[in-house]
């Protein structure tokens, strides 16, 4: 059905998506780049921070689109990032 | 053959017993009108071979008919030549009349004097009569070598392929399932339903579209005699009518028929995208089903959306939401190869985007809605509840005024007008009135057609419920910016009035134009389309629903546009045509394949290398081309490619064109043009140049072949070589070929021809290629008063060249 879509849902408010908090522990990183490599959303890229292994953490480019999937977290070998959804009873 | 009919044909070897009838028809005036057939038939009488030659007011009636049929028993005729309208037309109907009185009806011609004569010469009765004497002494030249064949019967396969499952899809497959055939239902999209399961009531009778259509969408769903074949397309379509082989690709859905569409998986997908069922009014997820009432009522995976890409899974939320673990990331493309006899498409239509009309600033506006989204908008099931609300600030309207004719009947959209807007617009207003009795209405239009049955009194119910129909288009449609609000400003032509009115919504009511990918379609079932684009049919008012392509038949908005009891209509007609068709379980096919010469042909293997259809091959024991003929298509071309003389086509052999061409220039040659036109497109063209009174030249001498790549190069040398001022070669377009691509060697020789030309000093302008179908008679028209140009800047010297020149070469 090719016809031209353009408008913002009207239900776009209502649909909840949530939202993730990704958090990293920076000084557990060995740079490996499996969560940059892996994330289906493009939330992280390289770093030019060193940590005190010597080693790039990743850093977070937009966490608003991280879908919550916790890929990062299952191939860190390093147990080094996790994400949590974000509390927004009061609103974020 | 029988031994009748051997004898037959032995007996026509010798040229002496050659006896034609011919039969000048008057079609009343429409032939008689602009060309004197009774000098026609005394001019015919003294033709070598004529025994019989005469006039009648029309042939093609019963009395007319009988004229023939006794003419042939008692005057002993063994060729008959009518003269009339076109063989596209007539010709099953004087083959019979040849059959019944005994004679084969491959020893039957016709000389098309109505659409290719009096109907585009009306003005020059003189010439035109001179023009009808040419056709018919070519008629007689081919008459007299023609044979008597027979035709060979092949099986149908007895089940049926419908593309489209939309209403008329859906109908046709039903159908036939009913009848007790086999019926496989391809559609593109997850769920059949189409264009009617997005809209919210239908006129005139007002009731709900989906709640009419959803239990046919389950009884095809369901129906032990239909296989449906979602998120499905036709990769490909071989064979020919009866024996149609056809690949379909299956896209996976990644979730399988152990869903039981609880939903419980939609609402935990993180990734989110504008439904298209709602045009982008409501939200999707990743996994999602259509809409509610979909068939199959399975879910699918959008893997274009979804985080999960090729093998890597990195998300599995919906996986672990699946109760029953329907959920399939390994589901695979598949393709299955179908058999089947028939094939009816009803792949249906776009509507037009009328963001490409500025003045009416949809996108730029936010309460400027097309038509499409009014629908989900009212419909209760719709992205807001029933509510029409606008979008700007989700609030009621109190005015809303309805455009018409957007992408109808103008050049800034398309010409044709596409006959259900104005109904729909009169039911939505209708629709308005029953929720929101006082919201004020407008109806901006050019003309409103009202001409179904019951639309009128729909028409005068929204005349009696307030709605006011404003004669004019808007020039312009202004939004204010700080209500939101829009004004439209124009012309009311019956009052030759200025109008300025405001409203708090505004619906387009756009118009319904050919799918965008109808060119692949077309491929892929050797279709012709119409200069609006959209299937042509095989006969306007006698074949509505057959495509010009055996087998294959046509439903709803592909064809053309209509409503919903239309397409209905046709899908049943469609249905039927189909079902006539596998229920008599076999079917003759023409005697125009070709027959080898044996003695010729040294097996170079260039006819192998140049059939369209893979029925040519070299044996390799005998070294001699062999033909498949219940794969060929007899477009002619090998025969036309043969370097040896070794292919004889039956019903179009070399000494029957050449025939033609002989008789064609025998008098003032250096004046005329010979046009080869293939019998598909260019042929059709021609006759639909003479239905619409076309006006063009009268020195140009059709041939009809089946398909351009018939026109062997010598055909055109010998034009060249009789004193033909100039040759035109016409064809399907490149891409369109009824025989697949056999007119890409047309292309080729006609190339060769122009360099050899050039080679032997002669102006290659003398020699025309062009493509038109059958809606482009008007191209043709023109293309002959172009070539018009070049007859008359030919001076004799060149003539003469081009004799001496081509007889040597």
């Amino acid at each position: 059905m090719p016809v031209r879509i353009w408008r913002k849902p009207l239900d776009a408010e209502k649909i909840k998506v949530k939202k993730a908090e990704v958090h990293i522990l920076k000084n557990q990183c060995k740079g490996c780049g499996f969560c940059i490599e892996f994330c289906p959303k493009q939330v992280l890229e390289t770093s030019d921070e060193l940590n005190i292994k010597g080693s790039h953490p990743p850093k977070i480019v937009d966490e608003t689109k991280c879908a919550l999937c916790g890929f990062c977290t299952a191939v860190c070998p390093d147990f080094a990032i996790f994400t949590i959804e974000k509390d927004c009873k009061e609103g974020c | 053959m029988t031994k009748a009919e051997l004898r037959e044909t032995e007996k026509i070897g010798s040229v002496e017993d050659i006896r034609i009838g011919v039969y000048v028809c008057h079609c009343g005036l429409n032939i008689a009108g602009s060309v004197d057939c009774e000098d026609v038939a005394k001019f015919a009488a003294d033709l070598p071979h004529v025994v019989v030659s005469k006039d009648y007011r029309y042939t093609c009636s019963d009395p007319g008919q009988e004229l023939i049929r006794n003419d042939i028993k008692e005057s002993k005729l063994n060729r008959v030549v009518v003269a009339s309208c076109s063989p596209r037309l007539h010709e099953p109907t004087f083959r019979r009349v040849c059959e019944e009185a005994g004679l084969n009806k491959y020893l039957f011609e016709m000389a098309n004097i109505r659409e290719h004569c009096s109907w585009v010469h009306l003005r020059d009765r003189k010439s035109a009569t001179e023009k009808a004497k040419d056709l018919v002494r070519m008629a007689v030249a081919r008459a007299v070598l023609l044979e008597p064949e027979k035709e060979n019967t092949v099986p149908i396969i007895r089940k049926a392929l419908v593309i489209g499952g939309g209403v008329a899809g859906i109908q046709a497959a039903l159908d036939l399932a009913d009848t007790g055939y086999h019926v496989y239902l391809v559609e593109r999209e997850p769920s059949i339903g189409g264009r009617m399961a997005q809209i919210d009531k239908t006129f005139p009778t007002m009731d709900c579209s989906i709640c009419i259509l959803a239990p046919k969408m389950a009884d095809a769903g369901r129906h032990p005699n239909i296989e449906l074949l979602t998120n499905s397309e036709v990769l490909e379509v071989k064979g020919y009518i009866g024996n149609f082989k056809v690949k379909v690709l299956k896209k996976p859905r990644y979730v399988t028929d152990e869903c039981s569409a609880c939903g419980e998986c939609a609402p935990v997908c993180s990734v989110t995208v504008p439904n298209e069922f709602d045009v982008g009014l409501a939200t999707r997820h990743g996994i999602y089903i259509p809409f509610p009432q979909a068939v199959p009522s399975t879910y699918i995976i959008d893997r274009d959306l979804c985080l999960n890409k090729e093998n890597i899974i990195v998300c599995d939320k919906c996986v672990k939401a699946c109760e029953r673990q329907a959920i399939d990331f390994e589901m695979n493309p598949e393709t299955v190869e179908l058999e089947v006899g028939t094939i009816v498409a009803a792949t249906g239509a776009d509507v037009f985007d009328p963001a490409s009309l500025v003045e009416y600033g949809y996108t730029k506006f936010p309460n400027v809605i097309t038509s499409l989204e009014f629908e989900r908008l009212i419909n209760a099931g719709g992205p807001s509840g029933g509510h029409l609300i606008r979008p700007s600030d989700m609030k009621i309207p109190k005015t809303v005024a309805f455009i018409q004719c957007v992408g109808s009947r103008s050049e800034k959209g398309h010409l044709y007008c596409s006959n259900v807007c104005c109904m729909n617009t009169i039911k939505d207003s209708l629709l308005i009135k029953e929720h929101w009795p006082e919201t004020k209405i407008y109806v901006f239009y050019l003309d409103i057609r009202a001409y179904g049955k019951g639309f009128e009194d729909l028409y005068r119910r929204a005349k009696k419920e307030g709605v006011v129909f404003i004669r004019g288009l808007p020039a312009e449609v202004i939004e204010d910016r700080k209500t939101r609000n829009l004004w439209l400003v124009g012309e009311n032509t019956l009052m030759k009035k200025l109008y300025r009115v405001n409203a708090e919504t505004v619906v387009l009511s756009i118009g319904i134009e050919p799918r965008k990918d109808s060119d692949a379609v077309q491929r892929l079932l050797t279709l012709s389309r119409t200069q609006d684009g959209f299937f042509m049919e095989a006969h306007p008012k006698l074949r509505p629903v057959d495509a010009p392509t055996g087998g294959i038949f046509l439903a709803g908005c592909a064809e053309s546009p209509k409503d919903i009891k239309d397409s209905v209509t046709q899908a049943s007609a469609a249905a039927a045509r189909a079902g006539i068709l596998m229920a008599k379980g076999n079917i003759t096919v023409e005697a125009i394949t070709p027959r080898l010469i044996a003695e010729n042909c040294t097996g170079c293997g260039v006819c192998a290398k140049i059939c369209p259809f893979n029925a040519v091959f070299v044996d390799e024991e005998s070294k001699k081309a062999e033909f498949i003929e219940a794969a060929c298509g007899g477009c002619g071309t090998c025969a036309a490619g043969c370097p040896f003389n070794a292919i004889k086509m039956r019903h179009f052999t070399d000494e029957q064109i050449l025939a033609q061409l002989n008789a064609a220039t025998k008098e003032n040659a250096d004046k005329k043009i010979v046009a080869f036109c293939c019998n598909w497109c260019s042929y059709a063209g021609a006759d639909f140049a003479g239905v619409s009174r076309m006006q063009y030249s009268t020195n140009v001498r059709i041939i009809r072949t089946m398909c351009s790549g018939r026109v062997a190069p010598k055909f055109v040398e010998y034009a060249f070589s009789r004193g033909a001022a100039a040759v035109l070669v016409s064809g399907c377009h490149l891409g369109d070929c009824h025989y697949i691509n056999a007119n890409y060697q047309t292309a080729k020789r006609v190339e060769k021809l122009w360099k050899k030309m050039e080679r032997l000093g002669l102006n290659k302008d003398r020699l025309q290629l062009e493509w038109v179908n059958a809606s482009e008679g008007e191209r043709l028209a023109t293309k002959i008063k172009e070539m018009q140009v070049i007859v008359s800047s030919v001076n004799a010297e060149e003539i003469d060249n081009s004799k001496k020149m081509m007889r040597k070469g």
